[in-house]
């Protein structure tokens, strides 16, 4: 099923600089893992140790994957997945 | 000497009278001054209304003159106020995001860092005749500092791609008279208090604990950690509702299980109390420890031909290092390069990831940029043995290493003062944290995360500003990160001065604590019941903001000559004492726009500003242009000018 993904521009150069992309996937992990079939190098970007990132938030249609499965949160056609780098802090 | 007045023997002479709109600028620059050792004295040759004008004078360098203006635009005159270029640069706009209106800080903000930045500039100006540069003033306006506490916040609203608003902020408007939900918290019984962490774990499971369901506490999670950007925190109405039905003791409790940091929004007076609280006031911001290795003969780094390649700054020529992250050591490294050193910055492998935050200009965080665009980045893994390794290599090159990692941190990477004195014995070293000084090792505040509104609610500031009537309790402005980078900036280039003048090397530590006690120095004089350093500043009759036809106004009337111009200028016949005379006012304001009124009142000497709504405006003013330098983003241009 296939689900949007935004880009970060942080991120750009590893996808052809394209701010979006269309993968399949039935979970966050799963689209991350398709992703970087496509563009390698996104995923140890976005993932350490089975989870995401600490410095990266990740949002399945706004709602931050740590609230919900994590990396197991399941996908549905048409869901839009946004990188966003974590900011904390002053 | 003592190392805690490391400009014992420097005169700073001052004008007899000061306008009362420079008061409480003089009166900060001044506690600054003697705290540092600099003897005060009044001098005819400072007398003026245009400019607050001081001469600084090293033992070994003739007089520099140490000019603060109102605006960056000379030909722009009239008296301003704290208010009125709170106005005027935004910073109203931005502390008032969480009620969607502008609102006045309450705090001699913009003053404070005008001293602070005047100060540093005389300093450095000194720096530069050591070093053979023909240096002979540093002016720095009223204008450029509060241009200067905005320059993130102005990144953010310019940036070419999906520039922030403060329409998009994604605010809510309150309830008249209610407060919007959002930090700082409150208990069930009245007890205002500031959460804590900056990992998304312990706000899971606090708010999992106030049995509040995962989406509300995940989009919550969202708007906690981007107030650090945006001045906003729009909550879901869920978590206030669970946290307003438990007492204070039974939220400590939670917190301590979760791993959650809390802090009950204190007062001045409760701080003024602390151990630590009366010696941080009476040394300053800035905690000066001399380093034991004896440094290289300062002639080294004195010889004009040698010391400034490829600039006429004064610090042109000196090698900063920075470890930090956010935006309190960032700044300090930014106002460094401004003075012309070069700045080595070092970012993890891959770079920082702040690179990526939104909104973006050309390829890189405009906010990130804002504060690092004029450094050389190195990307080294601090905890290898052969990033540690590279870092003393840089260290060993370098003036200053400044850093602000987590308490505790630097020794166990052993990349603490010691460790680098003893590879660079010249080196100044500098700590930029949020709670240590050397005396607080102490204080309770150290088991919490050393961040900015933690620091407003413990150190008092917020109190203060919740005092002011402008919000529950503190700023979701960075009020300390701002000073903080300001004061340790400041603190560096004092050291240097000093390494400069007597060969003597030292740590500077500087905190966000420090910040918030220079900020409200003068409360805590009147707490100690201390004399003061100059002519205390008064209350002025009105100063307000008001609605008019097209945007809102501040207008200051410091004195009763002022109000009757101003009942003039309004054609208002009613006296002020009179209950209908606000009333009368908020209704003619109606009558014309901000700007009708600003230049009618520029004419008759009232002391006025259009308050900036819209952060991207300011670049279209021209009074100030000057501080400005549009392009992917707008800059915010260096505050100091040097003649």
């Amino acid at each position: 099923m296939p689900i949007t993904i935004s880009i970060p521009t942080i991120l750009r150069p590893l996808t052809g600089n394209q701010k979006r992309i269309e993968v399949e996937g039935s979970s966050v992990l799963d689209a991350i893992e398709r992703m970087e079939q496509q563009y390698p190098g996104v995923k140890e970007k976005l993932v350490t140790g089975g989870q995401a990132h600490r410095f990266v938030n990740i949002y399945v249609n706004d709602n931050d994957i740590r609230f919900s499965e994590g990396l197991s949160t399941r996908l549905t056609d048409g869901d839009l997945l946004t990188i966003l780098p974590a900011v904390a802090g002053g | 000497m003592s190392m805690n007045q490391p400009l014992t023997g420097c005169v700073m002479k001052g004008p007899k009278s000061i306008t009362p709109d420079f008061a409480p600028i003089a009166v900060s620059f001044l506690y600054q001054s003697e705290a540092l050792g600099i003897q005060t004295s009044a001098n005819e040759n400072c007398a003026g209304d245009e400019a607050l004008c001081f001469e600084f004078e090293t033992p070994r360098t003739a007089p520099v003159t140490c000019e603060i203006t109102r605006w960056e635009d000379p030909s722009r005159q009239g008296t301003v106020s704290e208010n009125i270029m709170q106005a005027a640069c935004g910073l109203m706009s931005v502390h008032g995001r969480t009620h969607r209106q502008p609102k006045p800080l309450g705090l001699n903000y913009v003053s404070t860092l005008t001293a602070a930045l005047a100060l540093q500039g005389s300093i450095a100006a000194s720096i530069g005749r050591l070093r053979g540069l023909p240096v002979s003033s540093s002016t720095v306006s009223m204008a450029a500092a509060g241009l200067l506490s905005m320059s993130q916040y102005i990144a953010g609203a310019t940036a070419s791609e999906s520039p922030e608003t403060t329409k998009t902020a994604e605010t809510t408007r309150p309830l008249p008279g209610s407060f919007p939900a959002c930090p700082p918290f409150v208990s069930l019984d009245g007890v205002i208090f500031e959460l804590e962490t900056l990992d998304a774990g312990p706000w899971q499971k606090f708010w999992g604990e106030l049995g509040v369901n995962s989406a509300a506490a995940g989009k919550g999670w969202r708007a906690f950690l981007l107030r650090y950007a945006r001045a906003a925190a729009p909550l879901p109405d869920d978590l206030s509702l669970a946290i307003s039905k438990l007492t204070y003791y039974r939220i400590s409790r939670i917190c301590a299980k979760t791993g959650m940091a809390i802090c009950p929004v204190r007062s001045i007076d409760d701080r003024a109390q602390d151990d630590d609280a009366r010696q941080i006031w009476q040394q300053g911001p800035w905690s000066f420890s001399p380093s034991s290795s004896e440094p290289k003969p300062n002639d080294e780094y004195l010889r004009p031909d040698s010391a400034l390649p490829g600039g006429d700054l004064p610090l042109s020529g000196f090698t900063v290092i920075e470890s930090c992250r956010r935006i309190q050591g960032p700044l300090a490294g930014h106002l460094l390069a401004l003075l012309g050193a070069t700045v080595i910055r070092i970012e993890p492998p891959g770079g920082d990831p702040l690179r990526g935050m939104p909104p973006m200009a050309e390829g890189c965080s405009a906010r990130f940029q804002a504060l690092n665009s004029l450094k050389t980045v190195r990307e080294i893994d601090i905890k290898s043995a052969t990033g540690k390794a590279e870092i003393r290599e840089l260290a060993r090159h370098a003036d200053v290493f400044l850093h602000n990692w987590a308490p505790g941190k630097a020794v166990l990477l052993n990349l603490d003062h010691g460790d680098l004195a003893a590879i660079n014995p010249s080196l100044v070293y500098a700590y930029a944290g949020g709670w240590a000084t050397d005396c607080a090792e102490h204080v309770s505040s150290n088991s919490m995360p050393g961040t900015d509104f933690m620091a407003q609610a413990y150190s008092g500031v917020a109190g203060k500003v919740a005092g002011a009537g402008s919000s529950r309790g503190g700023s979701l402005f960075t009020v300390l990160d701002v000073l903080g980078g300001v004061v340790a900036a400041q603190g560096i280039t004092i050291a240097l001065l000093n390494r400069c003048m007597n060969n003597a090397s030292a740590k500077v530590t500087s905190s966000l604590m420090s910040a918030a006690t220079l900020l409200c120095a003068e409360d805590f004089r009147n707490i100690y019941s201390l004399p003061a350093s100059g002519s205390k500043p008064s209350a002025s009759i009105i100063n307000e903001v008001y609605v008019t036809r097209q945007g809102r106004i501040a207008v200051e009337c410091p004195d009763m000559d002022t109000v009757l111009r101003l009942a003039e200028v309004l054609d208002i016949t009613a006296g002020i004492e009179n209950k209908g005379f606000q009333r009368c006012l908020s209704e003619v304001f109606l009558s014309k726009t901000a700007d009708q009124w600003v230049e009618l009142f520029q004419h008759a000497g009232i002391p006025s500003a259009v308050v900036i709504e819209d952060l991207a405006d300011l670049q279209t003013l021209t009074h100030l242009q000057p501080g400005l330098t549009p392009g992917s983003y707008t800059q915010v241009n260096s505050p100091w000018r040097f003649k």
